[in-house]
């Protein structure tokens, strides 16, 4: 290792794409060990959250039922992260997979029609159709998780669609082929076409009372893609490829094959969370298991520290990620009780663009950047004082709304008047 | 063409006999003094140099000029009058354009609108007149002798041809200083003498030229006055007439640099690659080939050049050695005597075969990853303990071509996009030489790296070579060929026309090769 050369650190400041401000050499904070600053920052606001749940909550939940609270926010973790770990390699390998919540769908039907022409009688009533029959089942939805992978691999490679064109075309296509494949699986075997078909096998129903499964299927899970994204050879490429494809080709690197493992591991861990979702819900009902889904994978993935432009994101930002989207998903349930799932869409946008803001507010305080500049920033004004204030009317009452808005309104004028200042002096 | 900015001033006021003054310039980054209290006067009408190994802060300096960045101490001045620009858009209206080295153009825009970006033309009714913004191209491009169709997607012209429409884009503005950022860095010598052409018709019509460059001869044949920088600090400003080439370069470097020539005396071992009547088909062009009927030998312990104009298939050359193209080729190439047709760049590694891309940034460097990353990446399966990759391996690993090139790095830890043009390069070289290579294709290893680090890169390419490695190298500088090659082949629109030893070659019997038609 060569020491810090000043004459060097001089020498970088031009002819290198280092943007203005990086100009001496940075070391890179990578931990290699351990998490990196955003990542415990993710920790704190974790902590946080789940702090101001139990003290804002009217019935104190987190305090009277920690066990269930506990076992809760666990198994949605679980479920939500064993598929964003998939999204997670996808990224970093430089594509995206929108196709996960109906590849959920597809997985939870795929097992339910095998075990339902295997065993067509005891599914029908309600009876266990025996390990054999449920182990067919799962290997018949990884193996669907398999070869989705390996189509969208061929879309985008053989192909060449974009993989957002690719995948958009199996989101909608997989749900549909899934309901499909249930009407017209219930009409072969039982005579009578059905949406959905119930399962209740007792390996289905220990699945869904017992939470450890899940959350222990899920730490393997996130060992294992760590593991493999920091510790070996397909791992390094997986970045590199994202990081900068075609110079990967040019090292060398079949990108082709790459690629091919990065979509197979995404479709995969779907189908592997789309099992739990029949378990958990003791039906595969293709209409609309996983819906959207894969919108809060994406997601967990961005507020981990996923750049969307690949080769960047860790695992423990995505399961941090994935821990914060849930716990800031069952606050907000704990708070409004009844219909909180109308706001899950709203919680989840707004977390993401909250955290990534954060991870630029270095950026802001040093005055290199405005959050609200020009003609832009004073129309955003109005738009997020309204945005806080209906939030707040429709949760809290028409008086709470109103104070919220011109609140909003006065804080984000003042941050308005305060930046402008700032630039002119 | 319209009215000049300068024109404009009323004349009450007293003309300053310069374009431009900068006075005790200071830019700091962090940790970083980019410029040091740097003075630069430019006569009206002049064709000024700067120059300055990279870091030397000349690009610094010229985006202060062009409002970019804002200098933290001193004083500009601009037609006699103090000036500070807030942005780009500043410096336009004072009538300064600027030519940036690296390009800024929308690739999937027609040439026209690239050229017009910001300051569209519009007709009736408020819509875009883009038949007028055509024309005044053409008109442009007609000025610079060039055959760019206005219409044409940015993206598909050549680098040269998309560097033309940089300086269109100056042109429109009618500015009265117009900086140029090294401009030939990526063109043929002649788009170059074409570019010489019309800086002469410029300064012709009272244009202040700010012409940034490494080329000494380009320099010293353009230039008026020469100011040269080293490590943020302005170090003299002379009469071209008053210096020489050499002396400039030793100002630069701060040291007296021997022109060193390193071909001979290598001994030529046996013959590692054998090329016999390669042909690469280009079915959607009129020409019908890439490349046409191309034979050579590669020995080990030699280094064989390969001299051609942008577009006379060099890249597509190494690419087809190198299993990198998309297309399939005809005619046979022999590796230590076998057959050999690789499909993909692996299996180019696996035959030992080696390629340091053209386009550094693009197809080279992996931005995330560190210079332990970026050096190890051919090599990580031995980095593996028990399977797992082990970061003091891969570290261990990476620090031997780190040494053995000499890459300057803070550390291996360091971001591989921090350190400069020439110590990238030397990682990416360390990248390959962990693989083994007995073969070296270098596709012009030093563009766009300065004088200092190109002769550290000579050397380098000249110890690999007495080592043993068989190295083909095209560059688009002749000196550089002469320098390093014991053998020269030249290609002319996909053929090769030349084939010269060392002692027969000269710059005009390679011009005259590569041009032939």
């Amino acid at each position: 290792m060569t020491p810090p050369n000043d004459a060097h650190s001089r020498r970088s400041s031009e002819g290198s794409p280092a943007p203005q401000g990086s100009a001496a050499p940075r070391l890179r904070r990578t931990a290699w060990w351990g998490l990196r600053p955003a990542e415990w920052a993710l920790v704190a606001a974790i902590v946080v959250a789940v702090l101001l749940t139990g003290v804002v909550d009217s019935n104190h939940s987190y305090f009277r039922l920690p066990w269930q609270s506990l076992t809760d926010i666990l198994r949605n973790t679980a479920l939500l992260g064993i598929f964003a770990l998939g999204a997670t390699v996808v990224i970093i390998a430089g594509g995206i997979d929108l196709s996960s919540g109906s590849m959920i769908a597809l997985s939870g039907t795929i097992a339910a029609t095998t075990m339902l022409a295997l065993a067509p009688k005891e599914i029908m009533a309600f009876k266990p159709v025996g390990p054999a029959v449920v182990g067919v089942g799962v290997l018949a939805a990884l193996l669907t998780g398999f070869l989705v992978g390996t189509l969208h691999t061929w879309l985008i490679t053989a192909v060449r669609l974009p993989p957002f064109i690719a995948t958009l075309a199996t989101l909608v296509g997989l749900r549909s082929f899934a309901r499909a494949l249930c009407e017209s699986c219930t009409l072969g075997v039982v005579g009578t076409k059905s949406a959905q078909i119930n399962v209740s096998d007792p390996i289905f129903k220990a699945i869904r009372d017992n939470v450890w499964i899940p959350v222990a299927v899920f730490a393997l899970l996130a060992v294992f893609t760590w593991l493999l994204l920091t510790r070996t050879v397909l791992g390094r490429h997986i970045h590199a490829l994202g990081g900068n494809e075609q110079a990967a080709r040019l090292a060398g690197i079949r990108t082709e094959n790459v690629k091919w493992f990065a979509y197979c591991f995404g479709a995969m861990t779907a189908a592997l969370a789309g099992l739990f979702y029949v378990a958990n819900e003791s039906v595969a009902a293709p209409v609309n298991q996983g819906r959207g889904h894969e919108l809060n994978a994406i997601a967990a993935a961005v507020v981990g520290g996923c750049s969307l432009s690949g080769g960047v994101g860790t695992v423990p930002g995505t399961v941090l990620g994935a821990i914060f989207l849930r716990v800031v998903i069952d606050a907000v349930s704990k708070i409004i009780k009844t219909g909180a799932d109308v706001y899950e869409g709203l919680i989840v946008g707004v977390v993401v663009v909250i955290a990534v803001t954060f991870s630029q507010l270095g950026a802001l305080a040093k005055g290199g950047t405005r959050l609200l500049p020009g003609a832009i920033g004073l129309c955003a004004i109005p738009t997020l004082a309204l945005l806080t204030g209906a939030l707040a009317a429709m949760t809290a009452g028409r008086n709470g709304g109103i104070a919220t808005g011109v609140g909003a309104l006065f804080l984000l004028g003042l941050l308005r008047v305060w930046e402008s200042r700032r630039s002119t002096t | 063409m319209s009215q000049r900015t300068h024109d404009c001033i009323p004349s009450a006021m007293t003309i300053s006999p310069f374009a431009v003054r900068m006075l005790g310039i200071t830019k700091r980054f962090p940790g970083v003094v980019a410029l040091d209290d740097v003075t630069l006067e430019v006569h009206r009408g002049e064709v000024h140099a700067i120059c300055g190994e990279n870091g030397a802060g000349k690009s610094t300096l010229m985006k202060i000029l062009s409002g970019v960045y804002q200098p933290d101490a001193g004083v500009l001045e601009v037609d006699g009058r103090d000036t500070r620009f807030t942005g780009t858009r500043d410096a336009e209206r004072a009538g300064i354009a600027i030519i940036h080295q690296e390009l800024a153009l929308v690739e999937d825009l027609p040439v026209a609108a690239n050229v017009f970006l910001g300051r569209e033309r519009r007709g009736a009714l408020g819509l875009l007149d883009d038949r007028s913004m055509a024309e005044e191209c053409s008109s442009l491009f007609s000025q610079l002798d060039c055959a760019v169709d206005p219409g044409d997607r940015t993206g598909n012209l050549r680098v040269g041809d998309q560097q033309l429409v940089e300086i269109a884009k100056a042109l429109s503005l009618d500015a009265s200083i117009v900086v140029m950022d090294e401009p030939t860095s990526a063109l043929t010598e002649v788009e170059s003498a074409r570019l010489e052409r019309t800086i002469q018709r410029l300064v012709a019509q009272g244009t202040t030229i700010l012409y940034i460059s490494h080329k000494m001869d380009e320099v010293f044949r353009l230039a008026d006055r020469i100011t040269v920088l080293r490590d943020g600090r302005h170090v003299k400003t002379v009469d071209t007439t008053t210096t020489s080439p050499r002396e400039i370069t030793g100002w630069m470097v701060g040291r007296d640099i021997a022109g060193h020539d390193f071909h001979g005396s290598r001994p030529r071992g046996d013959k590692l690659l054998e090329v016999r009547g390669l042909s690469l088909p280009w079915p959607e062009h009129p020409r019908g080939y890439r490349l046409k009927d191309i034979s050579f030998d590669l020995h080990a312990g030699e280094i064989v050049g390969i001299a051609g104009l942008m577009g006379a298939g060099r890249t597509e050359l190494l690419e087809v050695l190198f299993g990198a193209g998309d297309d399939t080729w005809t005619g046979t190439i022999e590796l230590r005597g076998e057959p050999v047709r690789f499909r993909h760049p692996r299996e180019a590694c696996e035959a030992r075969v080696a390629m340091v891309t053209e386009d550094r940034k693009r197809l080279g460097l992996f931005p995330d990853l560190d210079v332990a990353g970026n050096v190890s990446l051919c090599a990580l399966r031995e980095a593996l303990r028990n399977g797992l990759l082990s970061r003091t391996a891969e570290e261990h690993l990476a620090a031997g071509p780190v040494r053995d090139t000499g890459v300057k790095t803070p550390g291996l830890h360091a971001a591989i996009t921090g350190l400069s043009g020439g110590n990238q390069q030397k990682c990416i070289i360390g990248r390959w030489l962990l693989t083994n290579p007995e073969v070296l294709l270098l596709d012009d290893p030093t563009r766009g790296i300065d004088v200092g680090a190109k002769a550290e890169l000579y050397t380098l390419i000249d110890g690999l070579c007495r080592k043993g490695l068989g190295v083909i190298l095209t560059s688009s500088e002749l000196p550089e060929l002469l320098t390093l090659a014991d053998r020269i082949l030249v290609l002319a629109e996909g053929r090769l026309t030349a084939e010269l030893p060392r002692a027969e070659a000269t710059e005009a019997r390679i011009m005259e090769a590569a041009t032939a038609g």
